[in-house]
């Protein structure tokens, strides 16, 4: 059990970085990340492996900056008009791990509104976080959705 | 799942109605929005036509099942105990339940949960409890009280087929020179053998099943509906990205045609409605480089087994988005493969799916694997994009203004080869060789 200051400390951050989602702050988002840092979401339940199983997303800061990009200054398709999301965070359950690190658990919702269409997205939230210069950095993100192996529609906005 | 309306409440379109709809440089918008040409097509293309269900790699041992579609009808694809492929409705025949809830599996026995009546891979009734309550004729042997059988089934190394067409000619007949492309792909395994991989991806889009094959052929959309992609992937350093050799970067920035790849891509047109355009990804990890130590390898590999000649004439083979009429595509090079099936008139589902090939090093799955998430998932930064112009399509076609979709880029500059049509000039000859097969299967009488 982490300490209280610690465990709030590592809520705020995840709070702070569905506001960033929801406020559209998508380079913000991305400063989140160490520069090797992964963004993670795997296409079947309990996947561990990225090379030998495909994945909806598995990209690194070079990859994610890329995608970030092409949100805030291109106005994909996908986008017209810009979605409005709001992004929830619950049941967060923070561990300390090796090197300083944090292992952070957590359930999500997310909702998304774009033109006639309302969509909503849940599942889990695994962090690899590093503790640097007093602020958190994400190493590793990894978004669980339990539809992950489902038919899906085009998703834009990070989860 | 299925199209649940009743078939029996559309009139059917006549063959001079669909001839009607397709003129040389352009068509109805009746073809993507009509419900009664979407049953026509429904009955004379994907019940007539050999159409794809499953892989062979996916049913190696009896009792592996594959759950899929076959025009109106969700089906397993089973391997039974005397080694046989089979093609089954997925509805128990005592009260209609759909038996199988499972995209893939094995199972020795397929019993419905309701009344427990029990099923073996091949079809046949095995047992049903409390025999004895049922009529003294009541036959475990008879077909209406097993799983419906469809017979048509054909194998093209390892890519199985099937139709509920009584007399199909044969799928090599059908297939044509796209064979080539098939067996490219299993040539291509250093072991002379191509493994489905586990992992794929399914997405629906609000639009007609046409729509996607069209845009698959399409070569001059690509500048504008990726230049969200393209334009970032340009300004993004070489090499930032640590997981994927600069894979990513290159398939984004590979949308970005100019007038060169407008001109420079060759497109194909066969008359049974089949088409493929030349190759466009030339940089990086899927050029296959001589530099790069991965294809090195596996260059190695390949010719110990065909030896050089025959290894370097399967490589050379650089064909993009073969699309087997009606709704297969195949890119043999990145082992990638799309099936579109239709849901209905405004409804397709796209299954997007990669090969292993086997004998080749770790790493060229890899980057299969790779281009699979890159072009399929859908949070592809490519593939979202699309969809939503399809939907868009959809949305326009499906009001009565301006009934007419223009396809005439081209005209009148195709050449007529020997198998059929050839263009440069992103020319929209593709989509033409599609409709003017979609006519004569449309309008054919009898299967």
């Amino acid at each position: 059990m982490l300490d209280y200051q610690t465990q709030r400390r590592i809520e705020s951050f995840l709070h702070d970085e569905a506001k960033l989602l929801d406020g559209g702050d998508f380079e913000g988002w991305l400063k989140l990340y160490e520069p090797q840092g992964i963004y993670w979401m795997p296409s079947q339940p309990g996947q561990t492996d990225p090379l030998n199983v495909a994945s909806i997303v598995y990209e690194d800061h070079g990859i994610l900056s890329i995608r970030v990009q092409r949100l805030l200054e291109e106005r994909a398709l996908v986008l017209t008009p810009m979605p409005r999301t709001t992004h929830l965070v619950s049941n967060i359950e923070a561990q300390s791990g090796e090197d300083g690190d944090y292992t952070v658990q957590a359930a999500f919702v997310c909702i998304e509104h774009q033109a006639d269409k309302q969509r909503i997205y849940s599942g889990r939230h695994t962090y690899h976080l590093a503790l640097a210069d007093d602020s958190f950095r994400i190493r590793l993100k990894r978004v669980d959705l339990v539809n992950c192996d489902g038919t899906h529609v085009p998703m834009a906005i990070p989860l | 799942m299925m199209n649940g309306k009743d078939k029996a409440t559309v009139t059917a379109p006549t063959a001079e109605d669909i001839r009607a709809l397709v003129q040389p440089n352009r068509v109805h918008r009746r073809a993507y929005a009509d419900p009664a040409v979407f049953e026509l097509e429904m009955e004379r293309i994907f019940s007539r036509l050999w159409i794809y269900v499953a892989h062979e790699s996916q049913l190696k041992k009896s009792g592996d099942f594959v759950r899929t579609r076959l025009a109106h009808h969700e089906v397993l694809v089973t391997r039974s105990d005397d080694g046989r492929i089979n093609v089954l409705r997925n509805r128990c025949p005592h009260r209609g339940a759909r038996l199988c809830m499972s995209e893939r599996g094995t199972s020795r026995l397929f019993s419905c949960p309701y009344h427990a009546w029990v099923f073996r891979p091949d079809g046949s009734l095995s047992s049903v409890p409390h025999r004895k309550s049922y009529p003294a004729e009541f036959d475990l042997n008879d077909p209406l009280n097993q799983m419906q059988r469809f017979e048509q089934i054909a194998v093209y190394r390892g890519f199985v087929f099937a139709t509920l067409n009584p007399n199909p000619e044969p799928l090599t007949t059908h297939l044509g020179e796209m064979t080539d492309v098939i067996d490219n792909l299993v040539d291509r395994a250093p072991d002379g053998e191509i493994e489905m991989a586990d992992s794929s991806f399914s997405m629906e889009y609000r639009g007609n099943w046409k729509l996607h094959m069209e845009n698959a052929n399409d070569i001059f959309h690509p500048s504008f509906v990726h230049s969200s992609s393209v334009m970032p992937a340009r300004r993004a350093p070489a090499n930032a990205s640590i997981l994927d050799q600069d894979q990513t970067r290159e398939m984004l920035m590979a949308n970005g045609f100019g007038y060169e790849e407008w001109e420079g891509i060759q497109l194909n047109g066969l008359a049974a409605g089949h088409t493929y355009m030349t190759n466009f990804y030339n940089k990086g990890v899927l050029s296959n480089q001589q530099t790069d130590p991965v294809i090195a390898r596996y260059r190695a590999a390949l010719a110990a087994r065909l030896g050089e000649d025959k290894a370097n004439a399967v490589l050379g083979m650089n064909r993009f988005n073969n699309i087997i009429y009606p709704n297969l595509i195949i890119n043999a090079q990145y082992q990638q493969m799309r099936v579109v099936t239709p849901l209905g008139v405004d409804r397709s589902l796209v299954r997007i799916f990669c090969f292993r090939l086997k004998g080749a090093p770790d790493e060229m799955f890899h980057r299969s694997i790779r281009f699979l998430t890159t072009l399929g998932s859908p949070a592809s930064m490519i593939l979202s994009d699309d969809v939503e112009m399809l939907e868009r399509c959809q949305q326009g076609l499906e009001r009565d203004d301006g009934p007419w979709v223009d396809f005439s880029r081209g005209l009148g500059g195709d050449r007529a080869e020997a198998a059929g049509a050839v263009s440069g000039l992103a020319s929209e000859m593709p989509m033409r060789v599609q409709f003017q097969a979609w006519v004569n299967y449309l309008t054919a009488e009898a299967a």
